[in-house]
């Protein structure tokens, strides 16, 4: 029998490798597990509320008919970046080697996206950047892994310049001063939109750029600043929590009634935070209103879906968070499979449906051909907050920085 | 560039500075007379601004809602601020200023969780009343009506704590504590009561801060973050319990930024750390305060 007294070492070594390495004993897990990274607190808090309850609504809706091909369950897994990228960077990891996602979801801030997409190539994993937009996320640095479903800086400069060029002729306006918050998407919307304003109204003249912080919560000095300036009009790249801030001071000290404010981003988030302050008549510029695409059955579907559970509209970040997560669905679908690799390639080049219509992701860059728009603020009857009314849809093919300048951008890069 | 609008820019730094100095004037009143940092001063700040969106929620019906709030807000952060002191300060009066750091950076944590619990992650909106909703014409340039009333709070302030501090009974005793608490103990004052009284002073003008702070944009998680590195530069400018020192640099961390802005925007924030290390290397007792107590 002496020979047997090791036997109970050898069964808690097995035991001690088996929990150390994971097995279960075959038991298969089919479920599907769904990272989220978005700034639940922090300056993107307000658009990433929204973000994660189109989320939540989506992975409930597709559970509710059985999951991705209708057997595989959803797991959404929900972690704060605190608009930080460094936050950003632990969380990702910690999803992808703790929690084994198989794509990420988000983030609210550029250079959060920025930080983790070597992390979701280095590990093969998906990752879906649905609010973030700085167009470098997918120009250069190009990771196969990922994707971005909302108009990037460059569309939605190339939109400004389209409706700000127009105002600007029939204006006689000449001189401008730009206002954008100072980090990546900030930095990549405001040059992209000079660049091209540059090319298209060579008389315009920028005469002063202000870098507000990401996070700034006094704009007074700011605003006194512009108004000393006397520009013809403004251009502003501010987002979020900062861009209620901006809009309600500027307000309150009557900005935008002596300087106009043509183009800059005023999503359905704040037309609704400021449904009683916001001047009639500006001309915005926003990322998927839903009122654009109302006719579109999907669209009205979610609206009501999301009216219904949420008790509210849902804003841009809403409908491109419920689009990204239906973007993987029909990628799973095409590949018949969960396994990231076939999804990833099932992903690229795809055309799926969505609530902004049929769109195609671009090869070279993963970039869904989607819409900018930009409207007249107005009242409408219909919503108890004010909606753009004469919205010019500038479609995604047609707002896209040219292929040949990413290959360009790309070897300038490699040098 | 015509000279109403470097008057207005002027008078933009200034309430720039007025709200500045609201915030460091507990911060160093507290370490002038307690030798305490209190890292976790803008936290409270922050804590004042969202109990502000309570009381104006629970009051929203009466058109006094706004003013009202900023009252209860400071009454009640006055009581929080003698709990805090009553339950934490206290126990490390005699410790290292490491230790001190450790409790009030903990403090932040504690409030920054509690915040999310209590209030949620949503931004927070004070509509404000009719008579400072309004831009005023000052020299032809639309400005903010509600900043001539921080700015008229910022001076309010300032006198009460000087006719506080130097007219009253009570304003004594705690100046004579900051030279020699032993002195004053044996005199049969209690140290620990003057303590707990002017760190609940401290919190309440903090509180008041935040309460006035509410209305002018939204109430936001992290806001405390982005004010208290520049708190921070008022106090080492002016001089760490100089209330005089606060004020001279709460203005000039105004105006330095709201000037800088104006002439070289993308170096706003360089010029008020320039001229908080100056002063660090040459003064760094501060512009009006004493060399520190060991």
């Amino acid at each position: 029998m002496k020979k047997f007294k090791f036997m109970p070492f050898l069964f808690l070594f097995i035991f001690l490798v088996e929990g150390m390495t994971g097995l279960n004993c075959g038991k298969k897990d089919d479920t599907y597990n769904m990272g989220v990274i978005l700034s639940i607190t922090g300056a993107g808090s307000i658009y990433s509320k929204d973000g994660v309850d189109a989320l939540e609504l989506a992975v409930a809706e597709i559970n509710a008919k059985g999951g991705f091909l209708g057997k595989h369950q959803i797991k959404l897994i929900i972690r704060d970046d605190q608009t930080k990228p460094d936050v950003a960077v632990t969380v990702a990891k910690d999803l992808i080697l703790r929690d084994k996602v198989k794509v990420i979801q988000g983030t609210y801030s550029s250079a959060c996206a920025e930080a983790i997409k070597p992390i979701a190539r280095e590990n093969k994993v998906l990752h879906i950047a649905a609010i973030s937009n700085s167009e470098n996320i997918t120009k250069v640095n190009f990771s196969p892994y990922t994707f971005q479903v909302v108009p990037n800086s460059y569309m939605q400069a190339q939109a400004v310049v389209l409706g700000v060029g127009a105002l600007a002729k029939k204006n006689n306006w000449k001189e401008y001063v730009t206002i954008a918050s100072n980090y990546e998407w900030g930095r990549s919307t405001q040059n992209n939109t000079v660049a091209l304003l540059k090319k298209s109204a060579p008389n315009l003249v920028l005469k002063k750029e202000f870098w507000p912080k990401l996070g700034e919560t006094q704009f007074t000095t700011y605003i006194t600043a512009i108004m000393a300036q006397k520009p013809d009009f403004v251009i502003g790249s501010i987002a979020s929590q900062d861009n209620a801030s901006w809009m309600k001071q500027a307000g309150d000290f009557g900005f935008f009634k002596k300087i106009p404010y043509p183009g800059s981003l005023i999503s359905v988030t704040e037309l609704i935070l400021q449904a009683k302050t916001i001047d009639r008549g500006t001309v915005g510029l926003c990322r998927a209103p839903f009122f654009a695409h109302m006719d579109n059955p999907i669209m009205a579907a979610f609206v009501n879906s999301f009216k219904t559970k949420y008790g509210r509209y849902p804003s841009d970040w809403a409908v491109m968070e419920y689009d990204a997560v239906y973007a993987l669905k029909q990628a799973v679908e095409k590949a018949n499979s969960i396994d990231t690799e076939k999804v990833r390639e099932a992903m690229t080049g795809a055309t799926i449906e969505t609530t902004r219509g049929k769109l195609t992701f671009r090869t070279i860059d993963n970039q869904l051909s989607c819409s900018s728009y930009i409207g007249i603020v107005a009242d409408d009857p219909k919503y108890p907050f004010p909606i753009y009314k004469d919205i010019v849809e500038v479609k995604g093919p047609d707002s896209w920085r040219p292929e040949q300048e990413i290959v360009d951008a790309r070897k300038t890069e490699k040098k | 560039m015509d000279i109403s609008l470097i008057i207005a820019q002027f008078m933009s730094g200034i309430s720039h500075g007025m709200m500045l100095f609201l915030i460091a004037a507990g911060l160093s009143l507290i370490f002038g007379v307690m030798n305490i940092l209190n890292f976790a001063h803008a936290s409270l700040w922050l804590v004042g601004a969202y109990l502000s969106y309570t009381f104006w929620y629970i009051l929203q019906d009466y058109s006094i809602a706004m003013w009202l709030s900023i009252v209860l807000t400071t009454l009640s952060m006055g009581v929080i601020g003698m709990i805090i002191e009553i339950v934490l300060i206290r126990r490390i009066y005699n410790r290292d200023l490491s230790e001190q750091l450790l409790l009030t950076y903990g403090l932040i944590l504690v409030i920054g969780d509690g915040i999310k619990i209590i209030w949620g992650v949503d931004n927070k909106l004070i509509p404000r009343p009719e008579i400072v909703a309004t831009p005023i014409d000052f020299f032809g340039i639309p400005f903010d009506s509600y900043f001539i009333f921080v700015i008229l709070t910022g001076l309010s302030v300032t006198f009460f704590l000087w006719w506080f501090l130097k007219k009253t009974r009570y304003g004594h005793i705690i100046r004579a504590a900051v030279y020699s608490r032993e002195m004053v103990s044996a005199l049969g004052i209690p140290i620990p009561r003057i303590y707990t009284g002017v760190f609940a002073m401290g919190i309440a003008i903090a509180g008041l801060a935040g309460a006035i702070q509410a209305p002018i944009g939204s109430i936001t998680l992290g806001m405390d973050m982005s004010v208290v590195v520049q708190a921070f530069c008022v106090v080492v400018i002016g001089g760490f319990g100089s209330l005089l020192g606060t004020f001279v640099g709460a203005l000039i961390v105004g105006e330095v930024y709201a000037f800088s802005i104006l002439l070289w925007p993308q170096g706003a924030l360089i010029f008020i750390f320039l001229v908080t290390a100056f002063i660090l290397i040459v003064r760094p007792w501060g512009l009006f305060g004493t060399p520190m107590r060991k």
